[in-house]
């Protein structure tokens, strides 16, 4: 018995010394191969600027979003919303509730509840749900997918069910939704991105990126169009590597110290692309005492970059009003519940935010 | 006349004062090497004892910028080791001691004076040769021999038995993970990746500690890592709201106590298994911290509130907690009553009650051992960043019930120590770091850190049934 | 004389029978179906829609994954092992069905055995460690839970695969009869595994097992070729559930099923089962299933957070154990 139980043993050391040679890969650019659109690079003159800006106006795309059966109509009556983010208890989803709260306050016949479950776990979410369109309490769902494609079946289920469904912050497949609130597109992150660091750091700069998982969606939407705009405006930068943390500050930590003590001298910023993960790195240069030479570029709160902001450790982060978000979504369910934003409109009123425009 | 069973004297169970000696020594070498005028290193300044040293930049002065540092802790500790054999008359075994004592102060005075420092983050690896670090391995082995318990008839010294137990195991797996990562690329044996590897999971390390104990005792707790969430954000509002610092670093122990005691009584007295009670305890104490903090973090907390930012002689505090905490652990679990009480109620429950122990009260107890040392390691944990984040790091306590299990400690209880547990710690933390600076590919450092934990599991295993053969 | 045990012998058979109620009701089982009960009506009455045939249904499509792997949990606890890895043998099996279908152009069908044959060996690795070697299973089940996940990891890196034809959806999201198709498979399970648990000599053996390995062991009892089996089973049970995770959601993610088996420890503990081995029945595991999956549903449909949900299923599962200790510790001082 003990040979084959040596065996074993010899097979996984072996599996183990061999795997780092086949392992050794072409480095991850993800996001299921989905294709990157990577806007115009900045230009010196203004005159070029105007062109590039202009050239941007696209059409309007068609409406590509699915519609409710036979929605009660609601028009001026008061609605339940539910708001089932990718998880709760963690600030940026907290600060998108605050916003539909604050809507709700203002229009008055609104009620948002609290949905979404303590784990970004997808099959968690769909459960979540699937309870509230058993429910029947509810008239409308504001979500924020942890996996687009997975969630889609359920949120068509609850437009057969006629009730209303907005999506906020991510998406989930157009035909299983009406709306979707983005804060911003892909690859205008991606370029609000590179474009800190190459003002940080030059255009020659070397970065490596503490996400929080690979199977993240938006994450790694935003890592492939950043990869995809910094080969086209910016072919010196080097992409050192990507390493995981999952929501975990202390690993975001290590795992950023990790990027500092491998490529010391060569490593020039490195890229937060959560909430947690930002504050972590910058948090692992500044106690490395790196204030300066390392720049940390990253998606965060305010709050939580303001020692490293007043330190002089980081310089800019990527930030957009999440409570704006929320606040949004739950104006453009109203409007669409009383009829005054329906397929095709490229415009709609949203209380303080004035007019959305498409 | 009775010939007795072996010719050793059964180790002694009281500390004798001469063992300070030793510490006193292995003191005085750090502080003269700090002095030494024949270190060629114009960065050292030699006349400066780095205290709180606030920056680890490879300019700055502080600790030697190089792994030096380990030859007179490691020669003190021999040292000690050395004159404690000698104290319970084991020639054999003091002999070896001060043997490798000496080779590795010949060693050490052989690499000052043959080595030139280009002051840059090098590795010493190579320069060191593989003779030092062979002998350092064995130093290291025979100080962990020191913790571990023995039966009361002592055997007589064999190669054999350094290497016949798991610490020993992880040891050997982790300077071997060492140096194979650390030849293939140097820059992971720099001085400043050593010490993010220590310290990176020195926390869970602590906490461990506790989750070793339980285990001993044949209980199990899942909830552990939603405790120190809790406790972490605790800690941050006290003084957030304006509690003076020490309060907001020992309220957590004394909760993280209380609430192991409610799952001790549970446990111990109300007969609900452990597995059930921490099930849902990790359910409770999650959604009770997320009510509370409603998802917002802590922040702006003052300055000397960082506790894990501190660094003593250049080493960051959590090091010096786990290593010094384990240690006196690992001594109250030998010498101590209720420490082998743990083992006893964990190895046959029914023989410690009629040995007088009680059970239940054991048990209570070592819930609220748990719990205490779950809150030092909610405080390291809260002390080290600028923010306390609102949810648990996921997988917590799979982490530490990890570093328990591969470090030893049987879940069948009854064997183990808690220095296996914080070797395996940072094990678990050298692999992590050690996969990136080879070059893994990122989807496959799972896996591998998975086969990994597989073969130190079965290894243990290994040696074990050749030990009961 | 006749007349004198006429007349004692009817209170006797009554005595049996209202003896023998009276050990079904106080049972784990009895006393957990008591609360069930108590449970849905209070639930019924704060919302109409609960008791739907539509709500329970969905309800039962969502429990059956975590059903499917909660009965081979039950005979694993029952012989005093555990399996913490079938929450990653679910990822890998749910990677494999994408992975080989997409990337190395098999037919679906095909797809899907292979990645019920990899969860095979997958179980059976774990066993055969556990028996051969001697590795708690705790343990063993630990290092796999990392290694399984790892792999899954690493086979898909991180792609998600989609594009499925129809008639795969049939299986996570469609009906037979009206019944949904996975709980018709769960139901077939819960009958098999229930009839060889209670009349099968494999069923008693792993009380054996669980009550007295050595005894059991030198009694004649193959129990390793019985350990190898039942960690085998919850392989396979993993499998078929990652298939069905990956038909009601229509893509792959290499992180399903990460904590599912804690749900599933959960019901089969619920349930009556001791996790030290030796006490437990599939009737059991289902009520503590069912327990939980209409408490979550209760509480979301009576617009009660996530959080207070947590709080509430936490301290139902130990409030429950601790009810039936004092119960069971009454009735065997009476």
């Amino acid at each position: 018995m003990r040979k084959t139980f040596i065996a074993i043993v010899a097979v996984l050391l072996l599996a183990l010394m061999v795997s780092p040679i086949i392992a050794q890969e072409a480095r991850w650019d993800g996001a299921d191969d989905l294709p990157v659109n990577p806007l115009a690079c900045p230009v010196e003159e203004g005159a070029e600027a105007e062109e590039a800006a202009e050239e941007e106006m696209m059409d309007m795309p068609e409406y590509n979003g699915g519609q409710p059966d036979m929605a009660p109509d609601l028009a001026g009556q008061p609605i339940v919303l539910v708001d089932v983010p990718k998880l709760i208890g963690i600030g940026y989803f907290d600060a998108t509730h605050l916003g539909m709260q604050q809507a709700a306050e203002e229009l008055g016949n609104v009620t948002v509840i609290q949905g979404g479950t303590t784990e970004a776990n997808i099959d968690d979410q769909v459960a979540d749900i699937e309870n509230y369109i058993a429910g029947g309490q509810v008239n409308g769902i504001l979500f924020a997918a942890n996996d687009p494609v997975a969630i889609s079946p359920v949120l068509t289920r609850a437009l057969e069910a006629g009730l209303h469904v907005v999506g906020y912050d991510a998406n989930s497949q157009p035909e299983a939704r009406e709306w979707f609130v983005n804060q911003a597109e892909f690859n205008g992150i991606g370029k609000a991105m590179i474009d800190s660091l190459a003002a940080e750091k030059g255009p020659d700069a070397s970065f490596g990126i503490v996400t929080s998982t690979f199977t993240t969606p938006n994450q790694a939407r935003w890592i492939a169009e950043m990869w995809a705009y910094a080969s086209n405006c910016y072919p010196e930068m080097t992409w050192l590597e990507t390493l995981e943390a999952q929501e975990d500050s202390v690993l975001s930590f290590n795992q950023a110290n990790t990027l500092i003590n491998k490529y010391g001298d060569e490593l020039d910023g490195i890229f937060g692309m959560t909430s947690v993960a930002t504050p972590s790195s910058a948090d692992a240069v500044t106690q490395a005492g790196l204030c300066g030479e390392v720049a940390v570029v990253g998606l965060a709160t305010p709050n939580a970059m303001k020692p490293y902001v007043n330190d002089g450790c980081v310089q800019s982060v990527v930030l957009w009003n999440p409570i704006d978000l929320g606040y949004a979504s739950v104006y453009i369910t109203r409007a669409i519940v009383d009829g005054e934003f329906a397929p095709g409109d490229t415009s709609v009123m949203a209380g303080r935010l004035v007019n959305c425009k498409l | 006349m009775t010939a007795s069973m072996t010719s050793a004297k059964p180790v002694s169970a009281r500390f004798s004062p001469i063992v300070l000696l030793p510490l006193l020594l292995a003191l005085a070498v750090f502080i003269a090497f700090q002095f030494l005028p024949f270190v060629n290193q114009p960065e050292l300044g030699a006349t400066t004892i780095p205290v709180l040293t606030e920056s680890r930049s490879n300019n700055e002065v502080g600790v030697p910028t190089n792994g030096l540092i380990l030859i007179p802790i490691a020669s003190g500790v021999l040292l000690l080791l050395g004159i404690w054999n000698l104290s319970n008359v084991q020639m054999i075994r003091a002999t070896s001691a001060i043997t490798v004592l000496v080779g590795v102060l010949v060693l050490e005075y052989f690499v000052i004076f043959a080595m030139d420092y280009s002051g840059e983050q090098s590795t010493y690896l190579g320069s060191m040769g593989i003779g030092f670090w062979a002998l350092l391995i064995l130093a290291f082995l025979m100080i962990v021999q020191v913790f571990l318990p023995r039966a009361a008839a002592d055997r007589e010294f064999q190669l054999r038995s350094l290497i016949s137990n798991q610490e020993s195991a992880i040891a050997i797996a982790l300077v071997v993970l060492i140096l194979v990562i650390g030849t293939s690329n140097p820059r992971f044996v720099s001085t400043n990746n050593i010490l993010d590897v220590l310290q990176g999971n020195a926390y869970i390390a602590v906490a461990a500690i506790g989750m070793s104990m339980v285990i001993i005792t044949g209980n199990i707790d899942i909830s552990v890592g939603s405790l120190i969430g809790l406790l972490a954000i605790i800690s941050g509002r006290l003084v957030v709201s304006g509690a003076p610092v020490w309060v907001a670093w020992l309220a957590p122990l004394f909760i993280g106590a209380a609430i192991g005691a409610l799952i001790g009584v549970l446990v111990a007295y109300l007969r609900v298994p452990a597995i059930v009670v921490t099930l849902g305890m990790f359910s409770i104490l999650k959604g009770v911290l997320i009510i509370w903090t409603n998802g917002q973090r802590v922040t702006d907390m003052p300055p000397d509130f960082y506790l894990a930012q501190m660094r003593p002689l250049g080493i960051s505090m959590p090091i010096w907690f786990m290593i010094i905490l384990t240690i006196l652990a690992a001594i109250w679990m030998r010498y101590s009553g209720l420490g082998r009480a743990l083992y006893a109620v964990g190895g046959n429950a029914e023989a410690a009650r009629l040995s007088g122990i009680s059970q239940q009260r054991v048990v209570l107890q070592v819930f609220m051992i748990n719990g205490f040392f779950a809150g030092i390691a909610s405080v390291l944990y809260a002390t080290q960043l600028n923010i306390i984040q609102a949810t648990p790091p996921p997988a917590l306590e799979l982490a530490i019930i990890t570093s328990a299990v591969v470090g030893g400690v049987s879940i069948l209880g009854g064997k183990g120590t808690v220095i296996g547990a914080m070797l395996a710690a940072i094990l678990l933390n050298a692999i992590r770091s050690g996969m990136i600076f080879i070059n893994v590919s990122p989807f496959w450092i799972q896996a591998v850190q998975g086969i990994l934990i597989l073969v130190t599991v079965l290894i243990d295993l290994l040696r074990r049934r050749r030990q009961a053969v | 004389m006749a007349a004198i045990n006429e007349s004692t012998q009817q209170p006797v058979q009554q005595r049996n029978l209202s003896k023998r109620l009276q050990d079904m009701i106080l049972s784990q089982e009895g006393i957990l179906f008591i609360i069930l009960v108590i449970t849905i009506i209070i639930l019924s009455n704060s919302n109409a829609n609960f008791l739907t045939s539509q709500n329970l249904f969905n309800q039962g499509r969502l429990l059956a994954e975590v059903g499917l792997i909660a009965l081979p949990m039950t005979f694993i606890i029952i012989t005093g092992g555990i399996d913490l890895s079938v929450g990653s043998i679910l990822g890998l099996s749910a990677i494999l069905v994408g992975y080989t279908w997409n990337n190395l152009g098999l037919p679906l069908e095909a797809a899907i055995v292979v990645a019920l044959l990899v969860s095979c060996v997958a179980g059976f690795l774990n066993g055969l460690i556990i028996v051969r070697v001697n590795v708690p299973p705790l343990i063993m089940t630990l290092a796999t839970l990392a290694f399984y996940r790892g792999l899954a990891q690493g086979i898909s890196e991180a792609r998600s695969v989609t594009g499925y034809p129809e008639w795969f959806f049939g299986l996570g999201q469609g009906t037979i009869l009206g019944i949904p198709t996975q709980l018709v498979i769960l139901g077939i399970a819960i009958i098999i595994s229930g009839i060889v648990l209670a009349r099968t000599t494999f069923g008693r053996t792993l009380y054996a097992i669980g009550n007295n390995m050595v005894g059991a062991r030198y009694s004649g009892l193959p129990v390793e070729r019985v350990t190898l089996a039942i960690y085998t089973f919850s392989g396979l049970m993993a499998g078929i559930s990652g298939v069905i995770f990956v038909s009601r959601f229509t893509t792959t993610r290499s992180d399903m099923g990460s904590g599912l088996e804690l749900d599933a420890i959960a019901a089969v503990v619920l349930g009556g089962t001791s996790i030290f081995g030796g006490k437990g029945s599939i009737i059991g595991t289902v009520i503590g299933l069912v327990m939980i999956q209409l408490l979550r549903n209760g509480m979301a449909i009576n617009n009660i957070t996530s959080d207070a949900t947590i709080v509430v299923i936490g301290s139902v599962l130990i409030f429950a154990i601790l009810v039936n200790n004092l119960i069971q510790r009454l009735r065997t001082a009476e």
